[in-house]
């Protein structure tokens, strides 16, 4: 209660009565048009073919291109295979109904998340050791991981991740990148041209094992009648 | 069953009514032209003799015909006031500055489905807006909107307008009653209540008015505030005035008491069942209702049609026109030509880029800018009713634009302290500015004496 009862409607009338003449803030939008910043992106929407499928292949393009990198995504890599993550290091191990619920508090199921298989985690953490967990040498960390475990297990790029503080997609590109670095454990043939040169016998045993396997004996391959 | 007869099964009832009253009209008119044209003489003689009812008629055509642009220009001064004040554009596509969108509201209303609900009473249904519309335009009858120019000059003219203005409330009911809907059966009781309840103010605020001016006629109220502006009663009932104000707005359903049918917050009130024209008319009643709130504020406290001051230098226009014989006949036809010509030439010469016939154009305009400038001000000095008229509808539109304003600006009120304010504190106020009143011309009788 102001000391003038009617001071407050005398200046409300006031207030009105001087935005009569302010500039006004609609824009005549089709006649005119705004300059966009050339970073905005508009609003980001996941969509679906007209088969109802999730069209985002997992690039991560969007999470690279975000200039203020606040897109924080996972999710399962082209072939269906991996649990795939772009983000803070904090949020690596999380599935994504557990981010989702972090983040909002209303969980959102992920049909398609297949949990990784465990490993021990002894080697992997002694290769970090010996390489000081450093990012950078980071080609070094994956072979010798990969020497030590036949192949590069999701839970021992997840732990590389943790503990060197890169991005587990750096680190997923990375060894999918390079050739003669693998995601699983090697199939038979792939051993057979191995060791072919310096044990022949072997190879031959190998390549013969991986024709009859068929699919290049790869563990977990389907079998075909 | 012919194709005519189906046809005429098909239309709705207002179809049926527009159909019948607009050939019946039409054949009238023709009938009447004839019979003037035939008996030209008798027919002057027959009007003149019957005058009152002559000028009842066309009084009552004139201000059923005038609602409609004070609705449309109300209407506009509504959206775009507001939206300046909000920092919004507003109306801006149809016309220039979009004046023109209350035309295209009325013709979307127009074509709109016509709806009656399941279980309404039909006839007060249909009724209800036309009680609503009917109670405002009547009251327009008596307002003085210059002089001479009324529709009628009761001595009982104030009485008049209360009491007839009063029906709104018939028709608010009615709607609500008739709805089939208890919605719109409490809006209709709550506008029922408020206005009842802000009658008694209203027309107590003005009896103090009425002991100074010593007549009901509005005609005659105007005539004793001629002269400078302070002899205008708002300096006399100042009290009286901001009572009027404040009751008329409630009365009008304007904001801050517009909670009848507050649109930000519950449907429409009374009128939430209704659609198409019928609910045109109840929104171009309330575009009436605050012309008329405007006006009788104007009429009773700020001087009607008097100017505010007397001019002082008076000029006479000796001007005939019937002594210019056949060289007026010359004038009406070359001078929008020559001024044409005369106010396009310096575009055309000035800049070289334009083309000949924008410079026409703008010629054209402005010529006719001229013309209606010069008109109007020989009007203005020649006739004493359009001098009336403009002061009347200038200082009316700046009340328009005040409650406008107030709109654009004041919260709404809860029906709680709707109820209070009206009760507790106008009725006293309104009873005390009475009792002032009448003291004081107690006083300055005695005193004179």
């Amino acid at each position: 209660m102001s000391l003038v009862p009617g001071l407050g409607l005398v200046k409300g009338m006031a207030l009105t009565l001087r935005r009569i003449f302010e500039p006004k803030v609609t824009v005549r939008y089709p006649e005119v048009r705004l300059d966009v910043p050339h970073k905005f992106r508009g609003r980001l929407q996941l969509l679906y073919d007209e088969w109802g499928t999730l069209k985002c292949e997992t690039c991560f393009q969007c999470a690279q291109a975000c200039p203020i990198e606040c897109i924080d995504m996972g999710g399962i890599d082209t072939r269906g295979r991996y649990h795939v993550h772009w983000g803070a290091p904090e949020t690596y191990g999380e599935r994504r109904e557990e981010s989702a619920m972090r983040r909002s508090g209303r969980p959102v199921p992920d049909p398609a998340y297949r949990p990784f298989e465990p490993i021990a985690m002894g080697e992997v953490d002694r290769i970090l050791e010996e390489y000081d967990h450093d990012p950078a040498r980071m080609l070094h960390i994956l072979e010798a991981t990969q020497d030590a475990y036949g192949y590069l297990p999701v839970a021992a790029l997840k732990r590389i991740s943790h503990a060197t503080g890169a991005w587990y997609a750096m680190i997923y590109g990375t060894a999918s990148y390079y050739a003669h670095l693998r995601f699983e454990p090697a199939t038979a043939s792939e051993q057979a041209a191995a060791v072919a040169d310096h044990r022949p016998a072997e190879g031959e045993y190998l390549s013969a094992l991986g024709a009859a396997l068929e699919g290049g004996g790869r563990p977990g391959a389907p079998a075909r009648a | 069953m012919t194709v005519i007869g189906r046809s005429w099964n098909r239309l709705t009832l207002p179809g049926k009514i527009v159909f019948t009253v607009v050939p019946l009209l039409l054949l009238l008119t023709v009938a009447a032209i004839a019979l003037i044209l035939l008996f030209g003489q008798l027919v002057v003689d027959i009007l003149v003799a019957n005058l009152p009812i002559v000028r009842f008629v066309v009084a009552a055509t004139a201000v059923l015909l005038m609602t409609i642009p004070t609705a449309f220009l109300v209407g506009y001064m509504e959206l775009k006031g507001i939206a300046l004040m909000n920092l919004r554009i507003g109306p801006d596509r149809v016309g220039p500055f979009g004046s023109l969108i209350s035309v295209v509201h009325g013709l979307k209303m127009l074509m709109k489905e016509d709806f009656t609900p399941t279980g309404a009473d039909g006839l007060v249904f249909t009724w209800a807006p036309v009680v609503v519309y009917l109670a405002s335009v009547m009251t327009l009858l008596v307002i003085p909107f210059g002089p001479g120019l009324y529709g009628a000059d009761f001595n009982i003219g104030l009485l008049y307008f209360f009491a007839v203005g009063g029906l709104s409330v018939v028709g608010l009911l009615m709607a609500g009653w008739s709805s089939y809907n208890k919605y719109s059966l409490l809006g209709g009781l709550r506008a029922a209540a408020q206005v009842v309840s802000y009658e008694i103010p209203l027309t107590l605020s003005v009896v103090g008015l009425l002991l100074l001016a010593g007549t009901m006629s509005l005609n005659t109220l105007v005539e004793h505030q001629a002269g400078w502006f302070t002899d205008w009663y708002i300096f006399q009932q100042p009290l009286g005035a901001l009572i009027f104000f404040i009751a008329a707005t409630a009365e009008a359903n304007r904001t801050p008491f517009d909670l009848t049918e507050a649109d930000s917050e519950i449907v429409a009130g009374y009128a939430t069942e209704y659609s198409g024209m019928r609910f045109g008319f109840f929104y171009f009643a309330e575009f009436v209702n605050v012309f008329i709130i405007s006006a009788l504020m104007v009429v009773l406290f700020l001087g009607g049609w008097n100017a505010p001051f007397p001019w002082p230098w008076p000029i006479e226009l000796s001007l005939d026109p019937a002594s210019f014989n056949i060289g007026l006949l010359l004038i009406i036809g070359l001078a929008p030509v020559v001024l044409t010509l005369l106010f396009g030439a310096p575009f055309y010469l000035l800049r070289s880029s334009i083309k000949w016939w924008h410079a026409l154009i703008a010629g054209f305009v402005l010529a006719n800018l001229f013309i209606i400038t010069l008109l109007g001000i020989w009007a203005y000095i020649g006739l004493d009713w359009v001098a009336g008229l403009i002061w009347f509808l200038l200082k009316t539109y700046v009340f328009v634009f005040i409650l406008v304003w107030m709109r654009g600006t004041l919260p709404r009120v809860r029906v709680d302290q709707l109820m209070d304010f009206a009760w507790k504190w106008l009725l006293p106020a309104s009873l005390v500015n009475l009792f002032v009143t009448a003291g004081a011309i107690v006083v300055v009788k005695e005193l004179g004496r």
